[in-house]
């Protein structure tokens, strides 16, 4: 934890980051808070842990943050805090022109697992679902990286085994299981806002000429709002799990997720946001594509 | 807004199965019409009069048309509503005929599809804006690609009209398959004696730009405009200095390691060569893969012989841009090599006819060669294995032509003529000779060549035998041919000393990777596609993009030389006015909604979306938006479909519209 907060104290001294976006505690050690450090004597309140649960990357992509970085007509760095899977999100970002490589400053940890929720302890049973098919506990790209790796906690992936088990299913009954949990969302759109990649200065949901997305919270509106959600972010969505730990109504927006990442591994060989140099999977062209699902 | 209906009967087109006067009564309550009528042919004058009087008497805004597909009639009725004072834009169609009546036999239910339709279209137009047609210049700069006869005729046409003209030829030298030929169907005047001329005046010509040895690399940009990167490849001579002595030529040790394929590898040439005496450019070419300089930096006996320094063993490709308004694609065709199989293809080969295996079993460029004064055998009748003689010759026509099962199911179309002329000429020189041609159909359409046919057969006396060859084998120094008879019904064999082979014409190498490079469809054999079979052969669905000579489908001379007058015809239609008027359906980005993600960049087939930088004050980049180049956009609307935050639009076609129409449905 010293190092990493010596290394921004240092970074921001010396004016190589404008900024580092990072993690506190929040009133209990088993918990942390974003936090945006400006000057190098804040940098002491930096964590680094299994608490870490935020996706930082989301804030890169907001104005207020930007501009952080624009100091006296030029663009500094902006520095953040990401763990291993977090920095898929920075990449994914950099592939979609949002930024530039040479704009952030990414600080990362070789990764030992997040919990599923503050204030539990890491072990199997708590440890985060996403860490558990984790491809990449050793961060793919970084400008300094902290931590050293040990042994994750050990657990069956039930996630997977729960969309296996769709594939099971009539297209009726996977409707209806869908329809109940769509049945709940209140359109709040907090999964919107936790997602690094929905960045849209306008998203086509709020869009009113023409209105695409119903708007009232029913089950037409909350079916057009979870398939447009989704459409627009296969082969793009870094599996992060953000949306689902945001979303008020515990709606399983992860297994919709995990299945277009499925889809997107198994049939065209693409992770979203594991290299720089792949072109991204949509809007790319291959000949070699599978087409079974162009009627 | 004041909207105006106007229903079409077509004749009886529409009016058979779509009741008009109840259709034009309907519209009468839509909100926003004022005006409605049905007329028979609203397409004839008094029925685009009727338009222009109600728009200027009832003070319309716009109008609907209930009729024909927009394809047929979109441009009559938006000039009628510009004539009345109103935009162009703002008149839409309802297809009533296309997509009602002609497919639709009920009365009742066509009559209330065409209903709908007109509904929609009505609450299209409310949302349509005036739009004004985009205006691009127009670079009057032509590109001939390919110097063959097609390609030399079209660059001195446009030349001569007063164009610049770059032709860019992949050879050392210009003329093609034509400057091979020994005497041409069916006059029988020397190939090169005809050619030769215009050869030169190309060269002399000061508006074409000669470009020999060079390919193009990239097309960008659109008709009348377009950025071409030519790859001028290293003759390691200095053109500037070289006098085309020829000296380092026949002083060249290296005497017999490369084939001459101008003399379709019947002779060899030295390291620098030009590919014919009369080449132009008369500047040789180093054959890096033979030049002893290349493997140990010895050598360099051209160096010591050229009086003028112009040997540059270092200099490298060059890559040279150049400013285009329209292209003429002539880069003609090759024969099909039935040796062997070629890799990857469809097409099984004629190992049968030992062709690659028997050296007197020979192709029809081949013996041109040998016919050709010029040639390796200064046009005296020697067969390659023994440089003998030969006292019977047979000739095999369609060989890959017409064959679905082995080679191409097309006509080579000139087979059938050079032969005859091939047998005609050996009839001329080998008084005492046999000739026997094996053919299928004797195709001689074109003026003076059926005579030219008969004339072979009646006065030269050469033997024609319908049906085809199954095999030909060598046997005690003679090529046994064995084929059919079909007319008498009868196997024959024939003793042979020499065979030759009308194989098929066939696509220019790599013509696909070209045309993709220029951005033109192909067909499935690799031949350049016309846009219309019939009513624009000459264009390509590229606008600016135009086609001559063989590379668009087996040609002779006469046909390839019109072909390549026409598209120089084209290129001067196209370079008639200074400016072209495009169609305003193009993309638009709501820069302030643009999340900058480029998908549309991405996807947009045209390339015509770029990246346009948004600036604080300071000059410090605050986002990128995409930005769309009008003359770059078809108005495909893939962009506009791709885009997540729905942030460009296609005008004319607005999301608006769309869901208006919908809903009006
Ligand atoms: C055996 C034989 C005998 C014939 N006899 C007669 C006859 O007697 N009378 C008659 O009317 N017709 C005859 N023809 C047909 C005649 O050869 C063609 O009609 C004519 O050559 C077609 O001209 P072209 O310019 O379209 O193509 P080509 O002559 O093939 O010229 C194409 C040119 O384009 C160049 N090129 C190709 N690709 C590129 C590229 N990527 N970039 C730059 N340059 C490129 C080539 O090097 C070539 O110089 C004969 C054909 C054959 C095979
Ligand atoms: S967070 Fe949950 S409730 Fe809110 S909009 Fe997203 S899915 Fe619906
Ligand atoms: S409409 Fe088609 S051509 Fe025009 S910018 Fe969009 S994708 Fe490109
Ligand atoms: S797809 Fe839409 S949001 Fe993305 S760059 Fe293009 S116009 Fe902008």
């Amino acid at each position: 934890m010293d190092e990493l907060r010596n290394h921004v104290k240092e970074m921001l001294a010396n004016g190589t980051v404008a900024a580092v976006i990072g993690y506190k505690e929040a009133g209990s050690p088993m918990r942390t808070k974003p936090v945006i450090i400006t000057a190098p004597e804040e940098a002491i309140l930096l964590v680094f842990n299994e608490y870490c649960l935020n996706n930082l990357a989301v804030y890169l992509t907001k104005a207020r943050v930007k501009n952080l970085a624009r100091v006296n007509g030029t663009i500094k760095k902006l520095g953040i805090v990401a763990k291993p899977c977090d920095v898929h999100a920075v990449i994914a970002l950099i592939q979609e022109s949002q930024l530039k490589r040479e704009d952030v400053y990414i600080i990362s940890f070789n990764c030992n697992g997040v919990v599923k929720d503050y204030g539990e302890t890491l072990t199997g049973e708590t440890i985060a679902s996403k860490c558990l098919h984790c491809d990449a506990r050793q961060p793919l790209y970084h400008d300094k990286v902290f931590g050293e790796l040990k042994d994750l906690p050990a657990s069956p992936d039930e996630e997977l085994a729960k969309i296996k088990s769709f594939d099971d299913m009539t297209s009726q009954e996977r409707f209806e299981y869908f329809k109940n949990e769509f049945d709940k969302c209140i359109k709040c759109y907090a999964c919107r806002a936790a997602c690094p990649m929905c960045y849209c200065t306008q998203c086509i949901t709020d869009k009113t000429i023409p209105r695409w997305v119903e708007s009232s919270a029913h089950g037409r509106g909350n079916f057009s709002w979870n398939l447009i959600r989704a459409f627009h972010l296969s082969a793009r969505c870094v599996g992060c799990g953000e949306c689902e730990r945001a979303c008020p109504m515990d709606i399983p927006l992860s297994l919709i997720n995990r299945k277009m990442l499925e889809v997107a591994k198994n049939d065209f060989a693409y992770l979203s946001g594991r290299n720089l140099e792949t072109p991204t999977l949509v809007g790319s062209f291959d000949v070699k594509d599978k087409e079974e699902f162009i009627l | 807004m004041k909207i105006g209906v106007f229903i079409c009967h077509c004749g009886e087109n529409i009016g058979r199965t779509v009741d008009c006067p109840r259709v034009s009564k309907a519209a009468e309550w839509f909100p926003g019409v004022v005006h409605s009528v049905d007329y028979k042919y609203m397409c004839s004058d008094p029925g685009q009069n009727m338009i222009k009087d109600a728009i200027r008497e009832k003070g319309l805004d716009a109008i609907v048309v209930g009729s024909c597909s927009p394809h047929m009639h979109e441009k009559t009725f938006r000039k009628a509503a510009l004539d009345a004072g109103i935009n162009p834009f703002l008149c839409e169609m309802a297809n009533l005929r296309e997509h009602v009546s002609w497919v639709h036999d009920d009365i009742e239910e066509a009559t209330q599809k065409a209903i709908d339709l007109t509904r929609m279209a009505v609450e299209k137009v409310k949302r349509n804006q005036p739009l004004a047609t985009i205006k691009v210049p127009v670079t009057k700069r032509t590109l001939v690609i390919g110097g063959g006869i097609a390609g030399i005729q079209a660059a001195l046409d446009v030349a001569n009209a007063g164009y610049e003209v770059v032709l860019v030829e992949k050879e050392p030298s210009i003329g093609g398959h034509m400057s091979q030929l020994s005497e041409t169907f069916p006059t029988l005047d020397c190939s090169q004696c005809i050619l030769t001329p215009r050869m030169v005046e190309v060269y002399q010509h000061p508006k074409i730009k000669l470009m020999t040895y060079s390919e193009v690399e990239k097309v960008e940009g659109f008709i009348g405009n377009f950025h071409v990167t030519i790859r001028q490849k290293a003759r390691h001579i200095d053109a500037s200095k070289c006098t085309g002595c020829g000296l380092c030529i026949t002083k060249c040790p290296i005497r017999k390691k490369a084939f001459n394929s101008f003399e379709e590898g019947m002779a060899y040439r030295p390291a620098v060569y030009v590919p014919f005496p009369q080449a132009v450019p008369n500047i040789p070419v180093i054959d890096e893969t033979v030049c002893t300089y290349y493997k140990n930096g010895k050598c360099g006996v051209c160096v010591k012989v050229c009086g003028r320094e112009a040997i540059m063993f270092d200099q490298q490709d060059k890559l040279v841009t150049e400013e285009i308004g329209a292209i003429i694609m002539a880069t003609g065709y090759k024969l099909y090599d039935i040796s062997k199989k070629p890799d990857d293809s469809f097409i099984k080969g004629y190992g049968e006819y030992g062709y690659g295996k028997y050296k007197d079993v020979i192709d029809g460029l081949q013996f041109e060669r040998i016919a050709s004064a010029s040639g390796p055998t200064s046009g005296e009748f020697k067969r390659p294995s023994d440089g003998k003689e030969p006292k019977k010759v047979v000739f095999i026509q369609c060989v890959g032509s017409r064959d679905d099962s082995k080679g191409f199911s097309y006509c080579s179309k000139i087979c059938c003529m050079y032969t005859a002329k091939h047998a005609m000429l050996y009839k001329h020189k080998v008084h005492d000779g046999e000739a026997y041609v094996f053919y299928m159909d004797i195709r001689s359409g074109g003026k003076m060549y059926e005579e030219f046919v008969r004339r072979a057969i009646e006065e030269d006396g050469v033997k024609y035998v319908r049906g085809r060859v199954s095999k030909v084998y060598e046997q005690n120094g003679k090529y046994i041919v064995k084929g059919e008879d079909t007319i008498a019904g009868m196997p024959v064999e024939i003793e042979a000393d020499m065979v030759v082979l009308a194989t098929a014409m066939i696509a220019q190498e790599n013509a696909s990777t070209l045309a993709q490079t220029v951005g033109i469809p192909y067909d499935k054999y690799g031949f350049f596609n016309e846009a219309h079979p019939k009513l624009r052969p000459i264009e390509s669905t590229t606008g600016g993009i135009f086609l001559a000579g063989a590379c668009q489908s087996p040609k002779d001379i006469p046909e390839s030389v019109a072909m390549a007058s026409a598209a120089a015809a084209k290129t001067m239609v196209l370079f008639g006015s200074d400016m072209l008027e495009r169609e305003p359906v193009v993309a638009r980005v709501n820069e302030l909604l643009c999340g900058g993600c480029f998908y549309c960049r991405k996807v947009c087939p045209y390339s015509a979306i770029e990246v346009r930088e948004i600036k604080d004050r300071n000059g410090v980049v605050i986002k990128e938006v995409a930005y769309v180049n009008d003359g770059l956009c078809q108005g495909c609307g893939t962009c506009t479909a791709t885009c997540p935050s729905k942030s460009v639009e296609l005008m004319g076609f607005t999301n608006e519209q769309i869901f208006a129409q919908i809903a009006a449905l």
